[in-house]
């Protein structure tokens, strides 16, 4: 839940990235905090197993200053992806502004992308939020791997198969190379900002 | 596509999952792979290739095995707690009344039971948060699966009269439910017991080393958390007994009997382990050589490496 300060001017959110595992949750915040380093506001705290799959979450803070006259922070989570977390995710899910579901665009994860969506529809549902009305946006990671000559989707197919009823923004993405990391990412705090403004008008009268 | 292009686009993709961490989908395309090779005795090295293709096989399934295997929950780092703490604190009917409370409930959650702990003993001191602190001091020894302990420890609420009765009862009816929802039935409440229930050791005493000295962090007193070595000066298979010069008396003060002890380091000849033990006595030594000093005795419930 946003921490909205209006006598600071300050403003702090929430925004998890959520997905099946392996999917390239914790990638895109490692890109983001290598390559976006003037705008992170602090250590990147990763909690997993043997260096590998998200244990717990991962955390990273960034601020992107003065927007409107506010101070505007972003806290990014990642939850952990496989399936004998579920409690995990959670708990890491509750009090998120907007969420990032980052599907695994080869072939054989298309079964633990719906279900992983289908899994983020129910945990919202359980929080009182519904998955349509809450700032959302897909990345269909691991784009790159077209190049190899691997077997991944279309975008046309995961479009049909993820968003049909959603149609929310979806963006192409490599976490591995960054492309469409960083527009996820600012699409989606847009996104927030807007439905913080629409609930808190916060930005009136600046 | 002829087969041996087939072959080798296969073994990219399996490699392509194992690196990804994949692991079911790379052994389903290894065990593919096998299954097409078999259909072709034309293949160049047939038999070395399969024998490495069940190699990796088997190296993924113990690596599946490994993953998907029920582990306690790792302690995590200091900074990841506090952000536990800080960041999990969210607006709950059960963390009602207190952020500190509430921070302390994450890292249960989390599986962070020692620190949780840690927390809630603090938030005992305060009469609007006693209640919820200690039912989930309880929940913690329970998720921890130490059932004798947390019994102990509400027989010591129960004869201190650490809560007033309204309040005491709130914690049994509590302690009644986790207790039946782990399917555990144990008499908690009626006669008043005077001897502190000792936790059921897993330790075969054959396999205990002799044990020259011990290092644990300090409970309480005035240098708790500070990691002392004490001198075993005697030992009967899991029941160790250490002396305590007078002069140490800071150190005793530390020490409380139906104390679990969870991060002792023991010292034998042979090896250095881990494990928990139980402080199940203590006191003053009044006769003989020793007169004036201190003994305690612990007893070893479980080894951990």
């Amino acid at each position: 839940m946003a921490v909205i300060n209006l006598k600071n001017r300050q403003i702090e959110c929430k925004l998890v990235y959520y997905g099946p595992g392996r999917s390239g949750k914790t990638a895109n915040l490692e890109y983001i905090n290598k390559n976006f380093s003037k705008q992170v506001a602090g250590k990147m705290i990763s909690i997993d197993t043997e260096g590998d799959r998200t244990l717990f979450f991962d955390f990273l803070p960034i601020g992107l200053g003065k927007i409107r006259g506010c101070d505007v922070r972003v806290q990014l989570y990642t939850v952990p992806g496989q399936v004998k977390y579920r409690a995990t995710r959670e708990l890491v899910l509750r009090g998120a502004d907007g969420v990032i579901f980052v599907a695994d665009s080869l072939a054989v994860r298309r079964e633990k992308n719906m279900m992983s969506l289908k899994d983020l529809h129910e945990n919202l549902k359980k929080m009182g939020l519904d998955i349509r009305k809450i700032p959302l946006a897909l990345q269909y990671n691991k784009r790159d791997l077209e190049k190899e000559g691997l077997p991944i989707m279309s975008i046309e197919k995961m479009e049909r198969e993820l968003n049909r009823q959603l149609k929310v923004q979806s963006f192409p993405t490599s976490a591995l190379t960054g492309e469409g990391v960083g527009k996820t990412l600012i699409h989606t705090i847009k996104l927030i900002l807007a439905h913080l403004q629409k609930e808190f008008k916060w930005a009136d009268g600046v | 596509m002829d087969l041996i292009t087939r072959i080798k686009m296969a073994f990219k993709e399996a490699e392509l999952y194992r690196s990804q961490g994949l692991l079911d989908e790379a052994i389903d395309k290894y065990t593919a792979i096998e299954a097409l090779i078999k259909t072709s005795k034309n293949i160049r090295q047939r038999k070395s290739i399969l024998e490495k293709i069940a190699s990796r096989i088997d190296e993924l399934n113990q690596k599946v095995k490994r993953i998907s295997a029920p582990t306690p929950p790792p302690k995590v780092t200091e900074d990841a707690q506090t952000l536990m703490k800080e960041m999990f604190t969210y607006d709950d009917p059960d963390a009602k009344g207190s952020s500190s409370l509430g921070g302390a409930i994450a890292l249960a959650k989390f599986g962070q039971y020692d620190k949780a702990i840690e927390e809630l003993n603090r938030l005992l001191e305060y009469k609007s948060l006693r209640l919820e602190a200690a039912k989930h001091i309880l929940s913690c020894w329970m998720h921890q699966n130490y059932v004798d302990y947390a019994v102990t420890l509400f027989q010591k609420w129960k004869k201190t009269q650490f809560f007033p009765p309204d309040e005491l009862e709130l914690v049994r009816e509590h302690f009644r439910e986790l207790l039946s929802s782990s399917g555990i039935q144990r008499e908690i409440g009626g006669i008043e017991l005077q001897k502190t229930i000792e936790p059921d050791s897993e330790i075969n005493e054959e396999d205990i080393l002799d044990i020259s000295a011990t290092r644990f962090s300090l409970p309480g007193g005035p240098r708790k958390g500070e990691r002392v070595e004490f001198e075993v000066s005697f030992q009967s298979g899991k029941f160790i007994q250490f002396i305590v010069p007078r002069r140490e008396k800071d150190l005793i003060s530390g020490l409380h009997t139906g104390v679990m002890l969870k991060d002792i380091v023991f010292y034998s000849p042979a090896a250095i382990f881990s494990g928990t033990g139980f402080l199940s006595s203590k006191k003053a030594i009044e006769a003989g050589p020793k007169k004036g000093d201190f003994s305690f005795s612990i007893k070893i419930i479980d080894i951990k490496s």
